[in-house]
């Protein structure tokens, strides 16, 4: 069996989420939206669900959107925001977004908005401060990340929310890395609009969430029926959702020792790395960040040499984006972190999850150090040409 | 634990059954594709594909998944720019025509795939080559023509030397194509009837002269005159790197000769043209020679028959290695024409000696 190390990627499937599938093959049947009872009874499974994946995040049920996931949530939040803002013509951003933002600023500017991506600091830090200074009477709205998925760094958003308010943008927070890792409270940060995502939680990839604070703030994407508060038509997906509302429960349950634990593993595993391979470098903030994720650079390396030769032997982990060939690129976070390309070329993400185990790890921190120094001196990085 | 043996997959049927008959062997396989040029941007270069398109990605990927073996792409972009494509480039502006898939063997395959086939802990290498390697009584590797003589591709091999073939693997050496073919229908594979690829992969509408003006700067083209023998110029033309020694076609000069080009100077821009039977010459000059086995290098005068190009036959000749990597090859009943920049390379009977780059033919 592999040792699943890419929950940033996407979490296995967590047994309650497993457990509400096996009940909805046996039990549903029917539309949420039909009159008859069968219908009635689809609709309580699913207003269940919205209620768990509800107070996971602090919202009322009604606030809550499902969708089809992270992506879409993002691009609903963005398109939607903008189409329902009249005159409003710019969006503050960042250069370390998931590409699901990025792709839907570039559209955006496309369009001829104008778009302020702000830098991060060299730990993939965001300052409040420039945010701020890039608001004015004409931002539509801001978008940013809370926990960023390639080096997990957090921001601090809680500042913003006033000054926000006071210019009238709307706030979206892309929490689809941050839910179920930290505790997230929707009032808290004064967000107008959160994504969440289902897979990175431990339900099945294909549904998630946008929390909407004000339903008449947003337009919505897709258009037809009133089902989802007449913000997205269509039948929902009712497998997905009940399987995202069990994921959220049972993540809310856990996450007290959860968390804890997966933080002690994580603590060990770069220590142990740290020991073996000098030169080791963490990228992101070693303390405002997201207690599962290791982004790191390894010296003398190609991260995609250790990637696949790590696969080999067993362990599954990341790096940057894939091409549509399959090939992996750079990622554009560490990029815009200020590392140069060889660095990114170089580097690798380790993101654990709930069923990590200490063996696990344990057995990592051999085969990981005994892959790189194999890399190293079969395919030394100054060899390869990078860039 | 069985051996394992990186296979170099491209997405065609020769590389795709390599790989199935390795797994059949009981080897363990694991199948890489290498990404040597970006994607094709042009509606043509889409049509006639690449080998680096995502389609023959998934080809590759699609037979992997049926024999049941993992398989990556890799990124090997920069280097193939650095060590291929450059050269490539700067050997036709240089007036000589560079034969880039002998290049790709030496520099890409048997060295930087090897480097990662060493980092994923391989034994081996696999291609879809129709080469043969056989090990003789003593230990020695010796490179030989593939058993289909139409196929043969032992002359884009002629840099390998006795530590890539000890550890390298060409499945395909006594097959036929057609056999080749069948025995992909066989094991259902996808790639069973793709068609056959473009001779260089990263010019896929076969444009050289149009590739290299878009990878070099305009002060790197030399233009020039199209002269005879006795230096009258008889045309203009708009680069060195259009020419080829031997080529006929596309030289905008009407007159009753048929006229051919003879030669090169990139330096003036002059390029020489002349009858047919003047291009003849009664041997070449190589440079950066190697050889299979370099044991061969002390025996002086050595018989051969030499390939100059890859369509050609082989032909009698004798090389003397010369002790800075060049060598003087003389053929035995004279010559053809020699086209500089292609590789010369050394046979007896179906073995593969050595060989070296074409530097420029014996004056007759």
């Amino acid at each position: 069996m592999a040792i699943y190390l890419d929950n940033n990627a996407g979490a296995p499937l967590r047994p309650e989420a497993g457990a509400a599938i096996a009940r909805f093959v046996a039990e549903a049947n029917g539309n949420p939206s039909s009159v008859h009872r069968d219908g009635q009874r689809a609709r309580r499974m699913l207003e269940r669900a919205r209620a768990q994946v509800a107070s996971l995040c602090g919202a009322q049920p009604k606030q809550i959107v499902f969708t089809s996931g992270g992506t879409e949530s993002n691009n609903f939040a963005i398109f939607g925001a903008i189409t329902a803002t009249n005159n409003r013509r710019r969006v503050i951003s960042s250069e370390i977004e998931h590409s699901s933002i990025l792709g839907s600023l570039k559209e955006l500017e496309r369009r001829g908005l104008e778009i302020v991506r702000i830098a991060p600091s060299s730990d993939g830090r965001l300052d409040p401060a420039r945010i701020v200074a890039a608001l004015d009477r004409n931002t539509a709205l801001v978008t940013l990340g809370l926990a960023n998925s390639e080096v997990g760094t957090i921001q601090d958003l809680t500042t913003l929310t006033r000054e926000l308010r006071d210019a009238g943008a709307l706030f979206h927070i892309d929490a689809a890395q941050a839910v179920g890792r930290i505790p997230i409270d929707v009032d808290g940060l004064g967000c107008d609009l959160m994504t969440i995502s289902g897979h990175k939680l431990g339900a099945p990839a294909g549904i998630g969430a946008l929390y909407v604070r004000d339903a008449a703030r947003i337009a919505p994407l897709i258009l037809g029926g009133p089902q989802e508060n007449g913000l997205r038509a269509g039948t929902p997906n009712l497998l997905g959702a009940i399987a995202f509302g069990a994921a959220a429960e049972a993540v809310r349950a856990a996450m007290p020792t959860e968390t804890a634990r997966i933080a002690a593993l994580t603590a060990t595993l770069y220590a142990r790395l740290g020991e073996a391979i000098p030169g080791l470098k963490l990228n992101g903030s070693a303390s405002n960040r997201i207690a599962n994720t290791l982004n790191l650079t390894f010296p003398a390396v190609l991260g995609e040499s250790m990637l696949i030769a790590l696969d080999l032997e067993g362990v599954e982990v990341s790096m940057g984006s894939a091409c549509a060939a399959g090939a992996v690129e750079p990622s554009h976070v560490l990029l815009a972190m200020g590392r140069s390309v060889a660095d990114a070329r170089s580097s690798l993400r380790i993101s654990l999850g709930w069923n990590n185990t200490a063996d696990e790890i344990d057995q990592v921190a051999q085969v990981i150090p005994r892959v790189w120094r194999r890399v190293a001196d079969a395919e030394p990085a100054q060899q390869a040409q990078v860039g | 634990m069985s051996p394992r043996v990186i296979v170099a997959m491209s997405g065609g049927v020769d590389s795709s059954v390599a790989a199935a008959l390795l797994c059949e062997q009981g080897y363990d396989v694991i199948g890489i594709a290498m990404r040597l040029a970006s994607e094709p941007t042009t509606p043509v270069a889409k049509r006639r594909g690449t080998c680096c398109s995502h389609d023959d990605f998934e080809d590759a990927r699609r037979v992997a998944e049926r024999m049941d073996f993992p398989f990556y792409v890799i990124d090997l972009r920069a280097d193939f720019n650095a060590r291929v494509i450059d050269n490539f480039v700067s050997e036709y502006l240089g007036g000589r025509t560079p034969n880039p898939c002998v290049m790709c063997n030496r520099e890409i395959k048997f060295d930087r795939l090897w480097s990662r086939a060493r980092a994923l802990d391989a034994d081996y290498i696999a291609t879809g080559h129709y080469a043969r390697i056989h090990r003789d009584d003593r230990g020695g590797f010796h490179l030989m023509r593939a058993a289909d003589d139409a196929k043969d591709q032992s002359y884009f091999l002629f840099t390998l030397g006795q530590a890539e073939l000890s550890r390298t693997i060409f499945p395909l050496g006594t097959m036929t194509k057609a056999e080749v073919r069948e025995r992909a229908r066989e094991l259902g594979l996808a790639t069973a009837d793709k068609p056959e690829s473009q001779e260089i992969c990263f010019v896929p509408d076969g444009d050289y002269a149009r590739f290299v003006e878009r990878q070099s700067d305009h002060s790197q083209i030399r233009s020039g005159r199209i002269i005879d023998a006795q230096g009258r110029a008889l045309a203009d033309h708009d680069g060195v790197h259009r020419f080829t020694v031997g080529q006929r076609r596309g030289l905008g000069i009407a007159t009753g000769d048929r006229l051919y080009v003879r030669e090169i100077r990139a330096a003036s821009g002059d390029v020489v043209v002349g009858r047919r039977e003047e291009l003849n010459s009664p041997g070449l000059i190589a440079s950066r020679v190697s050889l299979v086995d370099e044991s061969i290098a002390s025996r002086g005068e050595v018989p051969v028959e030499v390939k100059i190009r890859y369509r050609h036959a082989a032909i009698p000749a004798s090389f003397h290695l010369e002790s800075d990597g060049r060598a003087e090859v003389r053929f035995t009943d004279g010559g053809p024409a020699v086209t500089p920049g292609q590789a010369c390379v050394f046979y007896r009977g179906d073995e593969v000696l050595g060989g070296g780059f074409i530097e420029r033919a014996l004056e007759a």
